[in-house]
């Protein structure tokens, strides 16, 4: 199919774009992992006991790799289309016959390639220090795609409503950031104060992380079918509504 | 058969900018068409409605038929754009540019790396094809932006103001092969600030002052409208009393009246050289100024040109 090849084109510039800057693409999240488990892991976290039936160490390696999921994937299609609007090489794309389902789904898989790619070395790195069998592989899966793809549609919205590069990061520092630690990167909400875990049950990372750890460990602080699915509804609302911000050209046609 | 490009009623607002007005011309198949008009005048802007890279509040543009909003694939299939402003993928090599442009358009890589491998010998960038385009010269870098427009074989080439800063040695060398493609069958409409390569180059012109056009026929017909030849008598003496009281020939005298020019015909040369005979005027020099397209431009947008009537 003719516009097969215009799709597979799209996501094969999209993972060029990403290796290409390998040393801010997938360098920083390796080093970062392995200072992580090596100091809240490994020696921090001798000091802790257990968590829910598993070592501290052990605990923490799906938090991690699930907030290295996040990040790779919106700082990929953050980058990646803001980086186009800004130097216009975004105009090479929109005369062409892709449809914007198209366009928006290659720049996903980018973003969900450059996730898959990063959170292999950070799990890589965790081999170094600890091993267990994965409990639930297909649901390792699961939660990577859909989360990597929410976060790669959030990415493409920030994108297009940025007005500078610092905006980018803007959210991830006030945003994102905090909700993934809050999620329960490093802790179980069973730790955490009554009212704090009333607001964590807000916070959409909270169930993420979870349903990550759920695959990988089989121990979650929520049941896995609820995260599955609004892991789901997130990914396919955030979808939906960047096709209409490009079917509507906005900030991208004159 | 449908036009290649057809514009109907088009008008577009910049927020409150009002644009484009009411915007009207159609580019047939096979046509070299010329769009002219001054700085700010609306050309790029009309371009980017057809292409796809501009939102328009009302009208209705089509190509070959299909619509560019409702039908967006199909058109943007037919055109191969070359942009006033480079536009380049800043992450890609030369030859990943023309690469993956052409494969945006569905072509096999093996196809496109062969297409790229002849459109960057022809237009010397073969030695740059590994370097990022920043390497690249003003004058290559042109080059690029037409051989990545040509990458899928458009059925229409859209050049908006292909030769602005380029030497002549390249300008000569894409008058010809514009006319070759064009030949070969290729729709062009190009925007230009050379009325002369428009004259050249062009078999119709439409013209766009203020976001509006303020004509569409052939070349030959615009120049015909501005009247025939017209002449330079320079004289020996100043001749503005000898034609004071001349009202028989639309005239003008300049040059502290060493020199009168008229428009030439119905008799004008005869009379004039009589009246000049009649007072002993000697005539030093004879120039005849045919119309050029750009007296016709000049006066279209309301700027008095050197031959114009
Ligand atoms: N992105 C834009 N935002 C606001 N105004 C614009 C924009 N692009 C062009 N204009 C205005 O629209 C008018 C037409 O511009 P343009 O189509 O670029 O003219 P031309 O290509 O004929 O020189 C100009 O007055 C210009 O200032
Ligand atoms: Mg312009």
């Amino acid at each position: 199919m003719k516009s097969w090849i215009g799709f597979r084109s799209l996501v094969w510039r999209e993972i060029v774009r990403f290796l290409s800057v390998f040393s801010q693409t997938i360098f920083p999240p390796v080093v970062s992992s392995f200072l992580y488990i090596f100091i809240f892991g490994f020696s921090l976290g001798g000091h802790i006991e257990q968590v829910q039936g598993v070592s501290y160490l052990s605990f923490l390696i799906p938090g991690l790799i699930m907030m290295y999921a996040i990040d790779g994937s919106y700082a990929n299609t953050s980058g990646s289309l803001f980086i186009s609007r800004w130097a216009n090489n975004i105009e090479e794309l929109l005369v062409t016959p892709l449809s914007y389902v198209e366009m928006v789904f290659a720049m996903l898989i980018g973003g969900l390639t450059r996730c898959l790619v990063t959170t292999a070395g950070v799990y890589l790195v965790s081999l170094i220090f600890v091993r267990f069998p994965v409990a639930h592989p297909f649901e390792v899966l699961y939660f990577l795609v859909f989360v990597s793809l929410t976060f790669s549609s959030i990415g493409l919205i920030v994108a297009l409503f940025a007005e500078e590069f610092e905006h980018l990061s803007i959210i991830t520092t006030f945003v994102i950031t905090p909700l993934v630690f809050f999620g329960g990167v490093f802790h179980s909400i069973s730790m955490v104060p009554d009212a704090l875990k009333w607001l964590t049950s807000f916070n959409p990372m909270f169930y993420m992380v979870n349903g990550l750890r759920h695959g990988m460990l089989g121990i979650s602080d929520v049941p896995v079918f609820p995260c599955m699915g609004l892991v789901f509804l997130m990914c396919f609302a955030v979808f939906l509504t960047t096709v209409y911000l490009f079917r509507i050209g906005f900030k991208l046609r004159k | 058969m449908l036009p290649a490009i057809s514009v109907n009623h088009l008008t577009k607002f910049y927020r409150r900018f009002k644009a484009l007005e009411d915007v009207s011309l159609a580019v047939e198949p096979g046509e070299f068409f010329g769009f002219l008009g001054p700085n700010g005048a609306g050309k790029t802007t009309t371009i980017n409605v057809v292409t796809g890279l501009a939102n328009y509040q009302s009208g209705e543009v089509r190509v070959f038929g299909h619509d560019v909003t409702r039908e967006y694939r199909l058109t943007r299939a037919a055109i191969g754009l070359v942009p006033q402003e480079f536009n380049f993928d800043p992450f890609l090599s030369v030859e990943q540019i023309l690469v993956f442009e052409a494969g945006y358009f569905g072509i096999p890589s093996r196809e496109a790396k062969m297409r790229a491998g002849e459109l960057l010998e022809f237009f010397s960038l073969a030695s740059k094809r590994t370097e990022g385009y920043k390497k690249l010269s003003g004058g290559m870098k042109r080059r690029l932006l037409i051989a990545r427009a040509l990458m899928h074989r458009p059925k229409i080439l859209i050049l908006d103001e292909p030769t602005a800063g380029v030497d002549l040695e390249l300008r000569y060398l894409l008058w010809d092969f514009l006319k070759k493609l064009n030949r070969e069958g290729t729709t062009i409409l190009l925007t230009t600030h050379y009325i002369e390569e428009a004259e050249r180059l062009c078999g119709r012109i439409g013209v766009i002052h203020q976001g509006k056009i303020v004509a569409v026929d052939s070349t030959a017909a615009l120049i015909r409208k501005m009247g025939g030849d017209r002449m330079e008598f320079y004289l020996k003496n100043d001749v503005t009393k000898v034609f004071a009281g001349v009202s028989s020939v639309p005239f003008t005298v300049e040059s502290s009246g060493r020199k009168i020019s008229f428009k030439a015909g119905e008799g004008a040369i005869p009379a004039v050289l009589k009246i000049l005979q009649g007072h002993g005027v000697e005539v030093e020099q004879i120039d005849v100024r045919r119309p050029t397209l750009e007296d016709a431009f000049l006066k279209l947008i309301g700027k008095k040109g050197d031959g114009g009537a």
